[in-house]
């Protein structure tokens, strides 16, 4: 029964071919641009989270509060301290905690003056720590160990070419804030536009060179014990903070927050803009559903004759309704078909050209399999709903009127 | 006769109601989607000429090299670089700003805020250039002045209730900054944007009270002498700046540029972003095209017999073309007028709602091009999409059409 509505609606398309391939492209290409801003925004988004996926969700990133512009520490008036590091590794849930300072200077190498991200690897254990905590590794060379002086280690955006005309070694010599260094590893690529292009130094020899309180902090991270609640943990950091900063409860000058809930914050704003880029695509997908509409009245109109005997014989409004119905729903998948392909087609091209021109990460298409089916049902649903007045008319109609009209 | 033809046109679009307007309707959407952002666009344009117009084009910008968008860099030019700078032939006066962060709290009781504390000159005509580069003048108060120390001139936002904080500030009011009492002697007009309506305003003095004696300038800006071209001279300065500071070329930690650069360099890219939403809203008035394209397929045929008549009594080729290019372009035109009325809509009530956000300086503008160019381009998407119809009609034999049934 279902084929024989599908073949009939079939059959009508093919008689207008013209008409039912222009109200396709209508819908493909609202489709096809839909599809492949979502891959990209999607790929875009997965390179974004990557940057948090370097520590665990067990981790806390405790930071003072200032006016959230630069890096951790900058902007803040009353930094942490050395003795608050102290007092949280004392607390109950927390397994270890790492401070570190991170600071903003001058590297020369190759003749070349850039900026760069320098942070500090704490002395002793807390060094080895911070290593286990952020899984450091290196591609080429060998770690830094803690206390070691006049030595770093580099992220692994250094070994690329472009930054200083020449890749950063092991082995290299580099003037940070115009002091010799050198390079004793290249870390693994960490998919972090932050961490891979980090220097690390050793905490001392830092706060040395960029004349650093020897108390002061930029930012602590602390390690949540195996089986402690996390949100627990947090609390009890939050009371021992207030406390130690002398603030009373809801005028903190400091945040406690796990990687997740930094996350969150991105990804809302980002939501937010992807959704608006989204929705102008998708004023291309209600054209084109209006296109639907129109086809199907004048098919409807061109088809009187043939309703009024398919009622004259019998046949239910209902039965008219779904042979309607059918064949819009029809233009809706077809030309969603279409347009996935060559949507993701479009997005994958685009992806791979701006790999290659810009050389950036940040330019990637995710085609997901919820993407495609979620198109899918939309294109159908674009087509059904936009078939749905005309079938209405079309199965309302009294079988003598339209037979003699 | 062109009146003639538009009558004609509109009588047979008036004979298919529902199919006339649900074309209209979809370029409708299409033409207001751009317009709308296009609007956005221009507005933006327009408040950049206003604003360069106020600050002039007479100034160079001194800023140390940071990081990214980072507003605060590490490294600071001195009160000697500033000096060097005021005693380069073809500088007028010369200025520095001092950008740090402060805590600010109404008493303390209330949960503190971070913002940008601004140490500027009390000499009047360095005064000048710092005033006119926000182009704001003091809303209410007094302006600070030599000898000024623990007073402030805040942002406007402060004077809102429940924007910054709960109780609006006043004039005599004392407010804390980093714990320690200050006075508000006075309030700046509205900048336009949340960030800068938020700063704080201190004399330098006020500022070195607050963090301690030796603040660098994080911003350094200088009045060209008239006559002198800013370009030349702000290469000249870069020049010999970095020779005083005794740095090799490429290697310096600082960079010059007029400001007319750095209004050029914000604005292409807010036009680069509009730019990119317009292509993406064009698609629509593409697809808008092909249903326009569709509907006079179907207007041909349905019209076979006409043309066959208007033929056989002596209508040229050339006359059919016509009638059905001005039909497909009248349909346009219309979808046009609607589309600029609601876009106009549309964009005012987006506008309004950004200003409450605070950002004010984001409002549309329609000047008469873009209302024009937006007709002129429905009508063209339209006369263009019904070419490929029309030529078929004129091309049909007239004893097939007349025999057609």
């Amino acid at each position: 029964m279902l084929s024989d509505y599908i073949v009939m609606a079939l059959r009508s398309l093919a008689r207008r071919k013209l008409r039912s391939w222009l109200t396709m492209i209508g819908i493909f290409i609202g489709i096809a641009s839909v599809v492949s801003l979502i891959s990209l925004g999607e790929g875009l988004s997965n390179v974004i989270e990557s940057q948090f996926d370097i520590v665990g969700t067990d981790v806390l990133t405790i930071t003072a509060t200032g006016n959230n512009f630069g890096p951790p520490g900058s902007g803040v008036t009353d930094p942490l301290t050395i003795s608050q590091l102290e007092a949280i590794e004392r607390v109950g849930g927390v397994d270890f905690a790492v401070g570190r300072i991170i600071e903003i200077g001058t590297v020369e190498f190759n003749n070349r003056v850039e900026i760069s991200i320098i942070a500090s690897l704490p002395d002793g254990e807390r060094g080895e720590h911070m290593i286990d905590l952020l899984n450091f590794e290196v591609d080429r060379g060998r770690l830094l160990n803690p206390g070691e002086r006049n030595k770093v280690m580099v992220g692994d955006s250094f070994a690329d070419s472009d930054r200083f005309g020449k890749p950063v070694q092991s082995g290299s010599r580099l003037y940070i804030e115009e002091r010799q260094f050198e390079v004793v590893g290249v870390l693994k690529k960490k998919g972090s536009f932050v961490v891979d292009s980090t220097i690390i130094m050793n905490d001392g020899q830092m706060r040395e060179l960029f004349e650093v309180d020897s108390e002061e902090l930029d930012g602590i991270v602390a390690q949540v014990k195996k089986g402690v609640s996390i949100s627990k943990t947090k609390e009890d950091i939050e009371r021992l903070l207030r406390k130690e900063r002398d603030v009373k409860l809801g005028q903190e000058d400091f945040g406690v927050e796990t990687a997740e809930a930094a996350l969150s914050t991105i990804n809302s704003t980002l939501f937010a803009v992807k959704l608006f880029v989204y929705l102008i695509a998708a004023i291309s997908l209600i054209v084109g559903g209006i296109g639907i509409t129109n086809t199907m009245y004048t098919t409807v109109l061109e088809r009187t004759d043939e309703i009024g005997i398919m009622k004259a014989i019998g046949a239910k409004n209902r039965t008219i309704f779904t042979l309607f119905f059918i064949e819009s729903g029809f233009l809706g998948i077809v030309g969603g078909i279409i347009g996935i392909i060559l949507g993701a087609s479009l997005a994958k091209g685009l992806a791979f050209v701006g790999q290659v021109t810009l050389g950036s990460g940040l330019i990637n298409a995710d085609v997901s399999m919820t993407l495609v089916i979620g198109s899918l049902l939309f294109s159908f649903i674009v087509g059904t709903i936009s078939g749905l007045l005309p079938a209405l008319k079309a199965s309302k109609m009294n079988p003598v009127d339209a037979l003699r009209s | 006769m062109n009146s003639d033809l538009i009558i004609h046109s509109a009588k047979s679009l008036f004979t298919r109601r529902t199919r006339s307007s649900l074309t209209i309707l979809s370029i409708l959407i299409g033409i207001m989607a751009i317009f709308t952002l296009i609007s956005f666009g221009m507005g933006l344009s327009k408040y950049v000429t206003e604003i360069s117009a106020d600050m002039g084009v007479d100034k160079l910008v001194i800023q140390p090299k940071t990081m990214g968008a980072m507003p605060i860099p590490e490294k600071q030019l001195s009160q000697d670089d500033v000096d060097f700078i005021a005693n380069v032939k073809g500088i007028k006066d010369v200025t520095g700003l001092m950008i740090q962060s402060a805590k600010i709290q109404p008493d303390e009781d209330t949960k503190p805020k971070y913002f940008f504390l601004m140490g500027f000159t009390t000499e009047t005509e360095e005064m000048e250039i710092v005033l006119e580069l926000m182009t704001v003048d003091l809303d209410s108060g007094r302006m600070l002045k030599k000898g000024d120390k623990l007073k402030v001139v805040l942002g406007y936002n402060y004077q809102l209730p429940n924007k910054i904080f709960e109780k609006s500030v006043r004039v005599g009011e004392k407010i804390l900054l980093n714990d320690i009492q200050v006075e508000v002697v006075g309030f700046f007009e509205s900048v336009g944007n949340p960030q800068d309506d938020s700063n704080i305003y201190m004399t330098y003095e006020g500022v070195e009270e607050l963090l301690g004696e030796e603040q660098g300038y994080e911003w350094v800006m200088a009045r060209v002498e008239p006559g002198e071209d800013p370009q030349a001279l702000s290469e000249k300065v870069f020049d010999k700046l970095r020779k005083f500071k005794d740095q090799e070329k490429g290697k310096e930690d600082f960079f010059v540029q007029t400001f007319q650069e750095q209004i050029e360099m914000f604005t292409n890219i807010m036009q680069v972003l509009n730019a990119v939403l317009v292509l993406i809203a064009l698609i629509s008035v593409f697809v808008s095209g092909i249903n326009i394209m569709n509907t006079m397929y179907t207007s041909v045929l349905e019209r076979t017999k006409d043309i066959g008549i208007m033929k056989a009594i002596g209508a040229k080729n050339s006359d059919i073309l016509i009638i059905f290019v001005t039909e497909a372009g009248v349909l346009g035109l219309i979808g046009g007028i609607a589309g600029v009325l609601v876009g106009y809509g549309i964009s005012s009530l987006a506008g309004f709602a950004v200003g409450q956000a605070g950002y004010t300086f984001l409002k549309p503008a329609f000047p008469l091009v873009l209302i024009i160019g937006s007709l002129l381009f429905a009508t063209i998407t339209g006369a263009g999409a019904g070419l490929a119809p029309a030529i078929q009609a004129s091309k049909q034999k007239p004893v097939d059409s007349l025999r057609y049934e």
